[in-house]
């Protein structure tokens, strides 16, 4: 996926590093043109994934002195980032564990090509999603860039060297990882991690906002409507958006790591299990607060794709309750694994 | 109806630090104190037998393991679905479209009922044994019977159960409301409903059902977190903690529901002649069918008749045999000796593991009837019509207790 390159001191917002390194990176890659017309890509449709695809198994590779992040890996990944890595999808392990994006691997064999739980009621953009086009890494078909375009590469034209501070949702490149949504909604809002959470660990980590679950809900409004997953507990569907709340298990959110003595009722942020805020602070927090942050999508899924089916972030099929259990869904539901 | 509890493990883990000896009459020395003794044949004899002895010992700590750990083991996915869908279509469970509350896949009866034609009483998916509250095993019904025997579809007799939601259609009046309903009653928690709508159909939990907290009018509010409580201690605190998720009730538990069940091994029920608790089983009957028990808090004397010692206006429940008309001694109950698993009764502090009936023993609704649904009408354990005074079967039926009516008096 196309996300922010390493910012250079004078000049934050923008990619630095050699041209060519990106521009050039195999031959063929920009067709002739008549002097005096700009040069075109070819094959924009993988460009994205050209760029941020690895041959080994690191998932930041330097690229023309830019540090950037690798969504697919051709080998095992070392550390999958946040948004997950498409090895997962790329190779045959099934559709199960990840987003079938175009010029990574071939559409969905059971949805063909229809987002599960798409209404498009909820999905703002002027388009809509295509199911006769294969799911993009940006454009109205995607995620990233402006879903009002229908052009996965024109979307995100210029966004690697634009100004993307503040992350505050008003343009593309100031939405978080170049989340834009459309016009009708505002860009996802969010505090990015330096290294995509490779190293992440409860101080140092992404942070999410509900926007997130907005930008999900473009394409699989069904599971994130009211009407469909109830209003109040019992859920009907696990609900998204709503705080985590501050009575029964989970107020012991995280119980593998006991809080300070002094901090009474805040609990430690597991990356694993992440929770939104609803504002997101200035620099990464370890403190949960129940009862106000926020169960998000990205709390039990990845973005990109995973090891697990339903591309989650940990082995559904082995999340057992009752013998003590940890990790994955007992992060929040404590009671369930002891 | 009896909900899933996983099986029933004591898990007694036995560390041993140091070798020790144990004489024949149990005193245990660690072989430190017998260091004299080590010299010849005979101490390592003694040595081999003792350190055999131990071994034995610890085997028998790992081999019968006993029960108290009850909570729901197993995978989340056997019975959750995080978002009712499956590779991309929405699921149905035995014909009943969700999504259902707490993301259950199929709700109360789509872990409960998975098969009603099906021949398995107990199913396990993963490590949840689950008791099936609807099936057609022959002669194999769990402690409250089975709902096959009123369930639409399977030939029902709607006398011979109790008309759940999803299971049966609402029964006509008078009986589309509880026989002997009493508005308001106290409940563990609160009050009972202070009307019975006509329209209102029985479910399994809630307001309208038995199990669960009866103050939540929402079913699945009313039981959420039971299967997921620690109820190695029935204590009826919670829902979670009370005998077969029935809100305030105590009692024993069966590991198998009373699947094969033996005089010595059965479900305990609890029954108190003082009437000053509502944690007996019969209560938890009384809170709907109120006339039928003389707790002041539900029927009283006054709709059941005098308690101790008098003749019952109904057939009292909740009261030892030596509460009856004309005192326990000399009386028919005396010959209830053995427990019997057709015509149980409860106790004041019940184990599961009485095998002897005496004056203390407690005249319960399940000493008739069952819970869900039986053979037979009114629920009960047997067939009255065909119970006959001075020709019946003893031991049997009515008999069990009364048993000067089946023979020549």
């Amino acid at each position: 996926m196309l996300f922010v390159l390493e910012p250079s001191r004078e000049c934050p917002a923008m990619v630095t590093g050699d041209c060519e390194a990106c521009h050039a990176l195999y031959p063929g890659m920009m067709e002739e043109a008549e002097p005096g017309k700009p040069q075109q890509y070819v094959l924009k449709n993988t460009l994205c994934v050209n760029c941020h695809s690895n041959t080994d198994r690191d998932t930041i590779k330097i690229l023309g002195g830019a540090r950037v992040p690798v969504v697919k890996n051709v080998v095992t990944p070392s550390h999958i980032l946040a948004g997950g890595n498409f090895y997962y999808v790329a190779k045959d392990f099934g559709d199960r564990k990840g987003h079938n994006v175009d010029a990574v691997t071939s559409t969905d064999a059971k949805f063909m090509g229809v987002p599960p739980g798409y209404v498009r009621e909820y999905d703002p953009s002027l388009a809509g999603y295509n199911t006769e086009k294969p799911l993009t890494c940006a454009g109205s078909n995607g995620c990233h860039g402006n879903r009002n375009v229908k052009d996965p590469f024109e979307s995100i034209m210029g966004t690697h060297h634009s100004e993307d501070t503040p992350i505050d949702g008003s343009t593309t490149a100031k939405s978080y990882r170049f989340l834009k949504n459309t016009d009708r909604v505002k860009g996802v809002l969010g505090l990015e991690d330096d290294e995509w959470n490779q190293n992440s660990s409860s101080k140092k980590h992404n942070e999410y906002s509900e926007s997130i679950d907005l930008l999900c809900a473009s394409c699989h409004g069904y599971f994130h409507s009211r009407d469909n997953t109830g209003k109040k507990s019992p859920w009907f569907r696990h609900p998204v958006d709503i705080a985590l709340p501050e009575t029964g298990e989970y107020t012991i959110y995280n119980p593998d790591v006991q809080p300070p003595n002094d901090r009474a009722g805040i609990r430690t942020y597991n990356p694993d299990a992440p929770v939104g805020r609803e504002k997101v602070p200035g620099l990464p927090s370890d403190e949960v607060f129940p009862g106000e942050d926020l169960v998000i999508c990205l709390s039990c899924h990845m973005a990109h794709s995973s090891p697990y089916g339903s591309i989650l972030k940990w082995d559904y099929e082995n999340i057992i309750a009752g013998e003590e259990g940890k990790g994955g869904c007992f992060i929040c539901h404590t009671g369930k694994g002891e | 109806m009896p909900y899933r509890k996983g099986r029933i493990v004591k898990r007694v883990t036995a560390t041993v630090t140091m070798p020790v000896s144990v004489t024949y009459n149990g005193n245990v020395k660690k072989l430190n104190d017998i260091a004299d003794r080590r010299n010849g044949l005979c101490y390592r004899n003694r040595f081999m037998f003792s350190l055999f002895f131990t071994l034995c010992i610890l085997l028998l700590f790992v081999c019968f393991q006993s029960d108290v750990d009850a909570r729901v083991k197993g995978k989340c996915r056997d019975c959750h679905s995080m978002h009712y869908s499956y590779e991309g279509s929405e699921m149905t469970y035995g014909g009943r479209a969700g999504p259902f509350p707490e993301l259950i896949e199929g709700g109360c009866l789509g872990c409960h009922a998975q098969n009603p034609s099906g021949d398995e009483n107990i199913i396990e998916v993963g490590k949840a044994r689950i008791p099936q509250v609807l099936h057609h095993m022959e002669n194999s019904d769990l402690a409250a019977g089975n709902f096959y025997y009123v369930a639409d579809g399977y030939n029902p007799d709607y006398s011979k159960g109790h008309n759940v939601t999803e299971i049966s259609l609402q029964e006509n009046p008078p009986m589309d409301v509880p026989p002997a309903f009493i508005p308001g009653v106290i409940i563990p928690g609160g009050n009972g409903p202070q009307d019975w709508p006509n329209q209102r159909q029985l479910n399994c939990a809630g307001t309208w059902g038995c199990h669960g907290d009866r103050t939540k009018d929402d079913p699945y509010e009313a039981i959420y977190g039971a299967h997921h409580t620690d109820d190695s201690e029935i204590d009826g605190s919670t829902v979670g903690k009370s005998y077969r998720f029935l809100y305030g009730i105590t009692g024993k538990e069966h590991v198998d529901w009373e699947y094969l069940a033996t005089i010595d091994n059965h479900n305990g029920y609890r029954g108190n002649i003082t009437h000053d608790t509502m944690d007996t089983i019969s209560y938890l009957c009384g809170e709907c069918h109120a006339k039928f028990h003389p707790n002041p808090k539900l029927g009283g004397r006054k709709e059941v008749g005098q308690v101790y010692n008098s003749l019952w206006v109904r057939h009292p429940a909740d009261i030892a045999f030596d509460s009856v008309h004309g005192g326990f001694a000399g009386s028919e109950y005396q010959a209830y000796i053995t427990y019997s698993l057709e015509a149980p009764v409860a106790f004041k502090e019940p184990t599961g593991g009485e095998t002897e009936v005496d004056l203390n023993s407690v005249i319960m609704c399940l000493s008739c009837h069952r819970a869900h649904a039986s053979p037979y009408p009114d629920i009960l354990r047997w067939d009255y019509n065909n119970m006959f005074a001075r020709n019946g079967v003893a031991g049997t039926g009515c008999l069990t207790c009364h048993t000067r009516k089946g023979g020549p008096m």
